[in-house]
């Protein structure tokens, strides 16, 4: 009882605290990174798991990547690129990735569960764990938006049209990987951005990068 | 024609079929010899260029430059663009430079004979997918710490990040890898993935060579990078330590061995180490015989024990009933009458014959056994008899103090108790003399005076009957010692009578007494022994009858005394110092066939 007790005061110490002077922005930034890190990670496995049992003739059908609901994003391409972007921008483009992905990964979190795949739990709790992770990180690129004190707020909409996976198992199970497959250079380049972005700000700090 | 074409729309189709969609990681695979050309593998260093190899496979005559050609298409553009750059120093490589490289955009490159205007080999691929980060430089280690015995190091291991990986802009995060083994070995041991540039390596051994290397990747990538160049990571044992770990050792042991010792020695020791650190308490010391003693049958001891101590005298004639003696003392007149005569004679004993006359047919052989050999020797004990030579000598035993008593069963009244003589004025008829004569007093020279026993004895008869009498009784009493002072005053009548009275003494059932009668013998040569003090002329007194004589036993064992009226039965016998002749009875003893008699 002590223990808890102990905690809550520390939290409410902390949160006075925060709302007085605030977390940095590196330690924002810095936190934000490591869920963007942690989100691409998860991604990266969900591949994975999905393609230890993909049908060969799922690859036929694949569509091409361009054909992912973000790719009309103007994003910078190259390093050169991305080192120009202002943070801003940069926090931006990240931030409207991420709200462009919230409704597709509900999409996913549903279909998971019926997924004509041996290994449909273990992608049905990664998936779940996708949809926590990216909410939470929506709500950190918040924070670190409104202390960057950035006058515009221009997140580009980035609408996900599509209702449902396919009718048969199979194009559900192909759409489901193509889906993904989006996702997870889109969770990419969220934690690109977002890594360059730490490191312009901890430049105080080069140990950091 | 439509046959090649429709078997190229199939191989391209199985290509496109099997081609790496988002190919993650295209692997520099090894050129299949028995396939026609293909890519054999692009990759990415730093996530800003990438390069593509092919290989001709058994197409011999596509070898010559040109004439396989590298197109690809990015998403954005739809048109198909050849390599921007063939590598010149490198065969069959083609070379994206930053300009041609989109991160985030899939490629597709064919390779094409132009000529023959045929696709012999498709891949797709996005370039993150491909990047293979350069390995990390300048790889070292410092040793953390040494195990107590020497055995064991930890060693900390630091590198840098591959110059070409742009880390500090956050464009590449990478994640490490080292590997270590021991020189020479197949396996490599793995450690976790390390986001930092320095690890640490724990439980090394000393005296051993570790090849240590480090390679790193794309965190959320599979495709590891080259290995850095290994390096050595070795630490000597230190000999000291060694050294010291036996010493140490052995010391512990050499005390754990001491304390069992001294633990074993204790314990064998106990009873010694309890007397000499806990010393019992003295006894008190009291006055008296160590109990002992006595059970030890330590003779010595125990006689110069009981010797000086007094109190212990009566108890030990019980041990050896048969050695008694009547000692006469002249120097102490208190002990005159310590014990009577007539008990004596009468061999009555009170607290175990403490004063029975002993009758020995050896002279010295009784006693001999009796004596203590700290005692003087019994032999010349018997050569200091009146009987033998010697004669200025005290009796030993007469003249002993009571200063030891040695035997168990000898005891020894040092000194010599003036047996008190007391005459029988009236003598029964059977008794020829009177062998009693009441002492009354002494000489200060140590003679016994006697008194008269009968009135109408002339002092002078009276004395010679004394003497007489004294001389008789001196002479049946065997065992009675009479000091040399005591013996020369004895005056013996010069007359054979005393001889023939001493003579028929033993003859009077007086078993075996050798002894006397060599006591006679010496008694008539010398005349000496017995001599009687010369006592001033006794005081002519009224006969004091103090005894009486056993007549008979009659039917109901009673004794019959006779009445002092027949004392003057004796007056005839007394007047001469000629003894009369003795009945065959003896005088005043009861022997045991006298007793026997009187039974009924």
């Amino acid at each position: 009882m002590t223990q808890g007790s102990r905690l809550y005061f520390a939290v409410t110490l902390m949160c006075a605290f925060v709302s007085i002077h605030g977390v940095g922005l590196n330690d924002l930034l810095e936190r934000a990174s490591q869920l963007s890190d942690k989100l691409h990670s998860i991604s990266t496995s969900l591949t994975n798991d999905l393609d230890s049992h993909f049908p060969p003739v799922g690859r036929v059908m694949m569509p091409r990547p361009s054909m992912c609901h973000t790719s009309s994003l103007q994003i910078p391409n190259d390093k050169d690129q991305a080192l120009k972007v202002p943070e801003d921008e940069l926090l931006s483009l990240a931030r409207s990735l991420l709200l462009a992905w919230s409704d597709p990964l509900a999409l996913l979190s549903a279909e998971a569960s019926s997924l004509a795949h041996p290994e449909r739990n273990t992608i049905n709790s990664k998936t779940k764990e996708l949809q926590d992770n990216i909410d939470s990180l929506g709500a950190g690129l918040e924070h670190v938006f409104n202390k960057m004190g950035s006058s515009s707020d221009n997140l580009s909409s980035l609408p996900f049209s599509s209702n449902s996976l396919g009718q048969d198992k199979t194009s559900r199970l192909v759409n489901f990987h193509f889906l993904l497959s989006c996702f997870r250079r889109d969770s990419h380049k969220i934690d690109s951005f977002l890594k360059v972005l730490r490191c312009r700000a901890a430049k105080k700090r080069p140990e950091m990068c | 024609m439509a046959y090649s074409l429709s078997l190229s729309l199939l191989y391209l189709g199985l290509l496109c079929g099997n081609g790496p969609v988002y190919a993650r990681g295209s692997e520099l695979f090894t050129p299949d010899p028995s396939r026609g050309p293909h890519f054999t593998g692009c990759r990415s260093r730093e996530q800003e260029t990438f390069r593509c190899w092919w290989s001709t496979g058994t197409f011999q005559n596509l070898t010559e430059p040109g004439a396989l050609r590298v197109f690809y298409q990015t998403k954005n553009a739809n048109e198909w663009q050849e390599c921007p750059d063939y590598t010149r120093t490198v065969k069959n490589e083609c070379y994206f430079n930053k300009t041609f490289t989109h991160i985030w955009t899939s490629y597709c490159i064919h390779l094409r004979s132009v000529p023959q205007n045929i696709t012999y080999d498709e891949a797709c691929f996005t370039v993150e997918n491909i990047v293979h980060p350069d390995p990390p430089i300048g790889l070292n280690w410092t040793l953390l710490n040494v195990s107590r015995s020497g055995l064991h190091f930890d060693a900390l291991l630091r590198w840098a990040p591959p110059p070409s990986a742009d880390v500090q802009m956050g464009w590449m995060s990478l994640v490490y890898q080292v590997q270590y083994r021991i020189r020479n070995a197949s396996h490599w041991e793995m450690l976790d993935l390390e986001s930092g540039t320095q690890q640490s390596i724990y439980g090394l051994h000393t005296d051993k060579e570790y090849e240590v290397r480090v390679r790193c990747k794309m965190s959320a990538f599979d495709n590891f990078g080259e290995f850095s160049d290994s390096i050595i990571v070795h630490v000597a044992q230190i000999p000291s330590k060694d050294s010291t770990f036996p010493t140490t050792l052995v010391l512990i042991f050499g005390v754990i061995g001491v304390a069992i010792l001294l633990v074993l020695l204790i314990f064998s020791q106990q009873q010694r180490l309890m007397v000499i650190f806990l010393p019992p308490i003295p006894a008190p010391k009291i006055k008296g015989i160590d109990p002992e003693l006595l059970k030890n049958g330590k003779l010595d001891q125990l006689n110069s024990l009981l010797s000086s101590q007094d109190m212990y005298k009566p108890d030990f004639y019980h041990e050896d009933p048969w050695v008694e003696f009547i000692q006469l003392d002249l120097d102490d007149p208190a002990e005159k009458n310590e014990s009577s005569d007539t008990q004596h004679l009468l061999g009555l004993s009170r607290s175990g014959s403490s004063h029975i006359l002993n009758f020995k047919s050896d002279d010295d052989s009784g006693r001999a056994s009796c004596y203590d050999p700290e005692l003087p020797n019994p032999e010349d004990l018997a050569s200091l008899l009146p009987g033998h030579s010697g004669r200025g000598e005290n009796h030993p035993l007469v003249s002993r103090s009571s200063s030891s008593i040695p035997d168990l069963g000898v005891q020894q009244t040092s000194e010599v108790e003036e047996t008190p003589i007391q005459t029988q004025p009236a003598v029964p008829s059977w008794v020829n003399m009177d062998f009693y004569a009441q002492v009354s007093d002494f000489t200060p020279a140590g003679g016994v005076v006697l008194s008269p026993g009968q009135l109408n004895s002339s002092p002078e008869k009276k004395k010679e009957e004394e003497n007489e009498k004294k001389i008789q009784f001196q002479l049946l009493s065997d065992g009675a010692y009479t000091s040399e002072n005591t013996a020369r005053q004895l005056d013996v009548p010069p007359s054979p009578g005393p001889e023939q009275g001493y003579q028929a003494f033993p003859t009077q059932a007086v078993e075996g007494n050798l002894w006397n009668g060599e006591y006679l013998v010496s008694a008539s040569d010398s005349q000496t022994p017995y001599l009687l003090p010369e006592a001033p002329p006794a005081p002519i007194l009224p006969p004091v009858s103090d005894y009486t004589v056993v007549q008979e036993v009659d039917a109901q064992h009673s004794l019959l005394l006779n009445p002092p009226s027949s004392q003057a039965a004796i007056s005839p016998h007394t007047p001469n110092k000629h003894l009369p002749a003795m009945p065959t009875m003896p005088m005043g003893y009861l022997t045991p066939d006298l007793l026997g008699n009187l039974n009924p």
